[in-house]
């Protein structure tokens, strides 16, 4: 019995040092990344400016809305190239009447007015709506919550020049930062997640994921793709995945920045981080075993592939590995292994993070020039043992759907406050 | 292996985590009581397209003005080309 606990935890050991091995090495990507473009700044050419479709999904999003039309209108873009489709996905507040407003006054804008019966499934169904009424030939994707630059479009557009481009992804910063823990806390997970992650992925030529919002795709590429997949509540990751098995890329653009309202409560914390979860872990179902076979991802694409796919998984084995772990120190098998037992899991989980460990987001703290942010670091643990309960219920949930054979998804919306409105206004307009 | 434990070391072993605890989350402590670095991070346009942009909007503006304008800004030239050619009385 302790020798099966023995190799279980090694092996749990293992698949954990390989993450960290993993994040030490995007974290010193990312370093010696911003160290050389400082050195030799290049400017990439931003002549390449086909029709663009801007798709804006919306349930129930009145106290935001009107703030993203306002700066869609601002975009700096050609009007003359650019079609914005805004889905009220069945809402019942004033969604409809803000969105109308606006479509009467420019011309670009256009409407969908999704009914009770077929609205309200989720942003996968209210995207594939929109993608019927777009015309451009890049898709662009973009949440009612948020507030992009006015030059994002340029930035990201300009990736399409190269073919081998399926689809390019934005930074997401936090607008409502101070506006609480659970905001700041979450501010830094975005830090570390896309200031370091994606940007270690893009540079590595690994698998860069769409974040579901502030990017966008080709648009005979996502056709041919058949759109979102609506049975999946993790459908940016899954159209990921897609794109790379259809021999296409994914580019992030770390320049290309745009606001988000993070949520505001564990509670609303809790909700959005089970739906990424078992979305998650849908697609590490689905996908798993084609990336192993595919013929069109390079390995390193099939390594970080796999690891991405499973990431939400770890907290759930971290935890799994500290529940034998504590037997295991008193059980007494090997003297020296004894020691390693006890002090690995309690180390470990300082470094292996839902979305970035902590070192990840240090780094990307650093170098986004910020004075006092990094001091919030240790209280991360908290959103971490967080996730752990929230993986364990997704991963659950996800094998009793799959027992059962019955979709038991649920779509739970974020409810945005527009509180981050007040902190636009004290920044001025960028 | 468990190391044997008397209770003095088992009160410093206790005592040194919670200070290390407590040492930990300090400096989080003073910069959620007293916030100097709270976000959100600005993040900024390219000048360069955005003074284009401007540009644009300037020259389309200025377009607009002068459609609504129309008969009234000739007018206007042929009054401003005259007074041009007046003489300066005060001279």
């Amino acid at each position: 019995m302790t020798g099966i606990l023995e190799i279980l935890f090694l092996i749990l050991t293992a698949l954990m040092m390989t993450y960290l091995i993993r994040h030490y090495i995007f974290a010193l990507t990312v370093i010696n990344h911003t160290y050389k473009r400082k050195k030799g700044a290049t400017i990439k050419n931003t002549t390449y400016q086909p029709n663009i479709s801007i798709l804006i999904p919306a349930h129930n999003e009145e106290r935001v809305i009107g703030r993203i039309l306002q700066r869609m209108t601002e975009l700096t873009y050609p009007k003359n190239k650019m079609q914005l489709v805004v889905i009220d996905d069945a809402s019942t507040d004033n969604t409809w009447k803000i969105t109308e407003e606006y479509a009467k006054t420019h011309g670009y804008v256009e409407v969908i007015h999704r009914k009770q019966k077929e609205g309200g499934q989720g942003k996968a169904s209210a995207l594939n709506a929109g993608l019927k009424r777009a015309r451009g030939e890049i898709i662009f994707c973009f949440d009612a919550d948020y507030y992009p630059q006015r030059d994002i479009l340029e930035k990201l557009t300009k990736e399409f020049a190269d073919p081998k481009v399926g689809a390019v992804q934005g930074r997401v910063t936090v607008l409502n930062e101070p506006q609480n823990l659970v905001t700041r806390l979450a501010a830094l997970e975005r830090i570390g997640g896309y200031r370091v992650d994606q940007q270690a992925r893009d540079c590595l030529g690994l698998v860069t994921q769409f974040g579901g919002t502030v990017g966008g795709f080709r648009r005979s590429l996502l056709e041919s793709l058949g759109g979102w997949d609506e049975s999946i509540l993790a459908e940016d990751t899954d159209l990921t995945f897609r794109v790379y098995l259809s021999d296409h890329k994914v580019r992030y653009v770390n320049d290309a920045e745009c606001y988000e309202e993070a949520v505001e409560s564990w509670r609303a914390y809790w909700k959005q981080r089970y739906r990424w979860a078992k979305g998650h872990i849908q697609c590490a179902f689905k996908h798993s075993v084609k990336v192993l076979k595919s013929s069109n991802l390079e390995l390193k694409e099939k390594v970080d592939g796999l690891l991405l796919l499973h990431v939400y998984f770890m907290p759930i084995l971290v935890l799994f590995s500290w529940i034998i772990g504590v037997p295991l120190f008193f059980l007494r098998s090997s003297q020296w292994l004894s020691i390693l037992w006890a002090s690995i899991p309690i180390s470990l989980y300082s470094f292996v993070g839902n979305f970035a460990p902590f070192f990840e987001v240090g780094v990307g703290v650093h170098l986004d020039n910020r004075t006092r942010a990094h001091w919030l670091i240790p209280l991360l643990v908290f959103t971490f043992l967080y996730n752990i309960p929230i993986c364990t219920k997704a991963f659950a949930d996800v094998l009793v759907s799959k027992i059962t054979r019955k979709n038991n998804n649920h779509w739970e919306k974020t409810v945005h406050s527009g509180n981050g409105n007040s902190y636009i206004m004290n920044q001025g307009k960028n | 292996m468990i190391p044997s434990l008397t209770p003095t070391t088992f009160v410093i072993l206790i005592f040194g985590v919670l200070t290390f605890i407590f040492l930990m989350f300090l400096p989080a402590l003073f910069e959620l009581k007293r916030s100097k670095d709270a976000g959100p991070r600005k993040i900024m346009d390219d000048i360069i397209a955005v003074q284009h942009f401007r540009l644009g909007q300037i020259v389309s503006l200025a377009s607009i003005e002068e459609e609504k304008l129309g008969s009234d800004r000739v007018f206007i030239k042929k009054v401003v080309d005259i007074i041009a050619f007046l003489p300066n009385l005060e001279a």
